[in-house]
């Protein structure tokens, strides 16, 4: 009876500071890729106020891929950590965001951290 | 066995160092090496031996490891450990370096031209594949950054006559891409092999794919269009691809390189147990269930592991190798009788 409890009461903690640290994990997991994307946004706006105006073929070209990338930002699903296809989008958009610098003549050199600080492009 | 493949030259190609690939111009007249020591080299014939006509330095800060020349046969790419492709303009014997692709992350592992001439792929250790666009002026535009693989990314080859496009990886997977609505897309999947897969090669007509890897097998696939006469199922309006032969028990080590020849349909196989291997096709097998037989074997092809060999398009049975050891080797292949 008391190894029936014990087992019980460990089980519950156990599970009590699995949470907790479950919970830390995915805020902190969550923060990374927010801060990720949250970057190629404020990039992608950034050029697209830049590029206002220019009538080239090329810079059309440019458009098309801004374009594209702010979509797919806008169209991924922040509330939701149990969509099936997250990692997916998440590697398309580095992929447009990679092809976006390359089309710029940029090179992407910032670092991310959860702190917040340290973004020098 | 032995006398189907006779050898005709070695040269030391890259010396000290090791030779790691080897591409034919399309007139089959020239020979380009690259290897370990940074440098780019160019072969031509003169009488029986092979001579080296000119030597492309500066261009790479690391090994490069491989070269491929344009369909035009003016230009030729390099993809170097530096991270970077170089595009050279050939110029009578002189080549220059009219452009420097950059983009990836680290080491560039491949590069290859689409038969159009327009189009250009490198992949990378990155695990992406990067599709470019190349115009009139010679400016090179990246249009799409693919990043299905999940790991290095070992070898991309285009579609003799589509523009489709293949990667192989250490994710042991091959996947095919095409272009959807101004986008490129992985369309298919091809798994089946146990372990990296390091070289792919399309037999001529493009209907069939060749796949070697570090699980010690080369495996043929097969494109099955919807509503195929076989009953290949296919999912909606996407093709099916199968794997319709496994070559086991050849080879004792990793197959690092195989070439489908586009003149004779021989399969050459490049192996880590410093061997080279012809395959040929028997002629009464069902296409859709081929059987090969092995028409050569040469134990000791170099001293170390052999890790390409290329088909001449011009000339037939005329097929080079390289290895580690930093050598070229030109081997004369003819089929033996009575197979």
């Amino acid at each position: 009876r008391f190894h029936g409890e014990g087992y019980q009461e460990g089980y519950e903690e156990g599970s009590g500071l699995g949470m907790i640290e479950g919970r830390q994990y995915g805020t902190l997991h969550g923060a990374k890729i927010g801060s990720e994307i949250g970057c190629y946004q404020g990039f992608a706006f950034a050029w697209r106020c830049l590029l206002r105006g220019c009538a080239t073929e090329k810079d059309s070209k440019k458009m098309k891929a801004l374009e594209s990338l702010i979509g797919m930002i806008q169209k991924f699903p922040y509330d939701d950590p149990t969509y099936d296809r997250l990692h997916e989008d998440l590697d398309r958009i580095r992929a447009k965001f990679r092809q976006l610098c390359s089309l710029l003549n940029v090179q992407p050199d910032f670092k991310i951290s959860v702190e917040g600080s340290g973004l020098s492009f | 066995m032995k006398d189907s493949l006779v050898l005709l030259a070695r040269v030391p190609a890259h010396p000290d160092s090791r030779c790691w690939f080897l591409a034919w111009n399309p007139a089959g007249t020239l020979l380009a090496s690259c290897g370990g020591d940074r440098r780019v080299r160019i072969w031509g014939r003169e009488g029986d031996s092979w001579i080296c006509k000119s030597v492309l330095s500066e261009g790479h800060q690391r090994t490069v490891r491989k070269v491929a020349w344009s369909p035009c046969g003016n230009y030729l790419a390099s993809a170097s450990f530096d991270a970077t492709t170089c595009i050279w303009k050939k110029n009578q014997d002189d080549f220059e370096c009219v452009t420097t692709l950059e983009g990836h992350e680290n080491e560039v592992k491949s590069v290859a031209w689409a038969p159009s001439g327009n189009l250009l792929a490198t992949c990378s250790r990155d695990k992406s594949v990067w599709v470019w666009e190349v115009d009139e002026e010679d400016e090179y535009e990246c249009v799409s950054v693919l990043n299905s693989h999940t790991q290095d990314v070992k070898h991309v080859v285009w579609h003799p006559s589509q523009e489709l496009l293949a990667s192989a990886s250490y994710d042991d997977t091959v996947k095919l891409y095409r272009e959807e609505e101004d986008d490129w897309v992985c369309y298919a999947t091809l798994e089946g092999h146990e372990s990296t897969v390091w070289s792919l090669a399309f037999d001529p007509s493009g209907q069939r794919l060749a796949s070697c890897s570090d699980d010690r097998t080369v495996r043929i696939w097969r494109q099955y269009l919807p509503d195929n006469e076989q009953g290949v199922a296919c999912s909606g309006s996407d093709p099916s691809w199968k794997c319709i032969c496994t070559l086991s028990g050849f080879h004792s080590r990793t197959i690092y390189d195989v070439a489908w020849c586009q003149l004779t349909g021989a399969l050459a196989t490049a192996c880590g147990d410093d061997a080279i291997r012809v395959f040929e096709e028997d002629p009464s097998s069902d296409p859709q269930q081929p059987t090969f037989s092995l028409t050569a074997h040469l134990p000791q092809a170099h001293s170390q592991d052999v890790n390409c060999v290329a088909w001449n398009p011009k000339e037939q049975g005329l097929l080079a190798s390289c290895s580690d050891d930093g050598e070229v080797a030109f081997w004369k292949y003819q089929r033996p009788e009575g197979i």
